[in-house]
């Protein structure tokens, strides 16, 4: 499905000094894959998601999508980014459409299907709100339906969470799991959080930082659907454990 | 506001300020009214030509803006040609157009115009050039095209900015109209202000001043209530807004 080989990426600064955000990076994610990243700041989460959004090219290796070669953004993606990034002068409902209208895929159910979205994120009654009008997490989970709604066949989500206290991360992180497995796409999903990656993925890859690297890619085989009682888990304890040991470890072996 | 004219009232008979110096408010007041038919009718000149200067810079603005933000060819080659327009003197240039176009509308309206649009082309390439880089993201991600970009996410981002530009070339329109009209015109404000000083009629004079600054407080007030009407969320308005049911 994806289908990253190979793929380094080197930003030139302003002052032509070279940045190498990630060497030679390989992962393969299934139709239908819900696979975690996690690493240190600045180690280049964010930027493998440009690069499978198809926001920044690859300096090397190439990212594939179903076989084709990711040359620029795609129909069948959507991307969830750091920040809510909602438009500031549309209501929620315009909003969520916004990414459809744009592409010329907004048909006469679109508004309906919006609208059944928002109520399952909790935001029935809030379509004729402004961004402004909403709290930070009800602006995230806007921006979570409005890439939902694009029905992605590939999912990308750069620390969704983020911004958002631990009650309603914890609360989000389970609806998220909830309209996943109703419509299976596959997620590459960026968080800081171990438990958050080990809860939701099947996967959870960790990055290593300057020039991001994966440093290993660790199988979570907690039966779904998952709960947060799973946390005492041996399961969740021994991934949870393998993933700080890179982690830390690395931060030992630079330091 | 009321105090002013008080104080005003009160200092020019305490102190027995002669007339075409400064007159007192309610002398300007009867000399205005008294000749009410001919005031309306040069209020109404100069209410055109500044209407026609303002909507001018308007439709010639938002383009010119749009095509300087998408461009830095266009921004390194226009630019320039814009600051110029701006360092002429306009009283200067008045005389010149009045003579190559004649004394008609023209003339005043592109005087007006050539006041009034310089702050609305550089408000709005500041609000285009502003929009925040995530939602130019945004858009790419969209699969949006540099046209698109332009009209979905700068335009609407720059409104706020637009606004900011609209309120300043309003109220310099007032003053471009104005000045055209002391230059070359048998109608408006402007022209009775002259006339009337030639006279030593001061009282019609000012009150033709206080018309202008009328005109000038109506104008802008005119788009703000446009801004609150069509753009509640621009300028910080929807904190004010009532909630929606
Ligand atoms: N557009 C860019 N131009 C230059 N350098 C960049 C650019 N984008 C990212 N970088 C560099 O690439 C590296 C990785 O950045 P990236 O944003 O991918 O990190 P991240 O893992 O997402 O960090 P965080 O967890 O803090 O969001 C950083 O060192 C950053 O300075
Ligand atoms: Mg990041």
């Amino acid at each position: 499905m994806i289908r990253i080989l190979h793929v380094g990426k080197t930003f030139r600064g302003r002052d032509g000094s070279a940045v190498e955000a990630l060497r030679d990076v390989s992962l393969d994610v299934a139709e239908g894959e819900f696979v975690a990243i996690v690493g240190a700041s600045g180690c280049g989460k964010s930027t493998l998601l440009r690069l499978v959004a198809g926001l920044v090219p690859a300096s090397t290796g190439e990212v594939a999508l179903h076989g084709e070669a990711v040359t620029g953004p795609r129909e069948d993606t959507a991307m969830v980014f750091q920040a809510p990034t909602l438009l500031p002068w549309a209501d929620v409902l315009r909003n969520v459409t916004f990414p459809l209208r744009l592409m010329h895929r907004a048909g006469p159910g679109t508004e309906d299907r919006a609208r059944a979205l928002l109520a399952t994120a909790g935001l029935a009654g809030f379509e004729g709100k402004l961004p402004s009008e909403l709290s930070g997490g009800m602006q995230q989970r806007v921006a979570i339906c409005r890439a939902l709604l694009q029905e992605p066949r590939v999912l990308l989500m750069d620390e969704p969470f983020g911004a958002l206290d631990a009650l309603t991360r914890e609360e989000m992180s389970l609806e998220l799991l909830r309209l996943w497995s109703a419509r299976r796409m596959a997620v590459l999903f960026v968080t800081h959080s171990i438990p958050e990656a080990v809860l939701l993925a099947d996967r959870v890859v960790v990055v290593s930082p300057r020039p991001g690297r994966v440093a290993d890619v660790v199988e979570v085989s907690l039966p779904r659907p998952r709960s947060f009682d799973q946390e005492g888990s041996d399961e969740f304890q021994r991934c949870a454990r393998r993933i700080r040991a890179h982690i830390f470890g690395e931060r030992r072996a630079v330091a | 506001m009321i105090g002013t004219f008080v104080l005003w009232e009160a200092a020019c008979w305490g102190f027995g300020i002669r007339e075409f110096v400064l007159p007192a408010p309610s002398a300007i007041w009867t000399a205005t009214v008294s000749v009410w038919p001919t005031v309306l009718n040069h209020t109404l000149s100069t209410l055109t030509t500044v209407l026609l200067g303002f909507v001018a810079s308007v439709v010639v603005s938002l383009p010119l803006a749009m095509l300087i933000a998408a461009s830095p060819v266009i921004s390194a080659a226009v630019y320039p040609l814009l600051v110029v327009t701006q360092s002429i003197p306009k009283v200067a240039l008045a005389p010149i157009l009045l003579v190559a176009l004649g004394a008609n509308e023209l003339p005043r309206v592109i005087v007006t115009f050539l006041v009034a649009f310089f702050p609305l082309v550089v408000a709005t390439v500041a609000g285009l050039l502003a929009t925040p880089p995530e939602l130019i993201e945004l858009g790419r991600a969209c699969r949006a095209g540099r046209v698109q970009e332009l009209l979905r996410i700068r335009l609407p981002f720059a409104v706020p900015f637009v606004f900011g530009g609209l309120k300043v070339a309003a109220a310099l329109s007032v003053v471009g109209a104005v000045v055209a009209e002391f230059v070359g015109a048998d109608a408006g404000l402007g022209y009775l202000i002259q006339t009337s000083m030639a006279f030593f009629r001061s009282p019609l004079a000012f009150g033709a001043v206080v018309i202008l600054a009328l005109l000038g407080i109506l104008l802008f007030q005119a788009v703000s209530l446009a801004e609150r009407v069509f753009f509640p969320w621009s300028s910080g308005a929807q904190s004010g807004a009532p909630p929606v049911a």
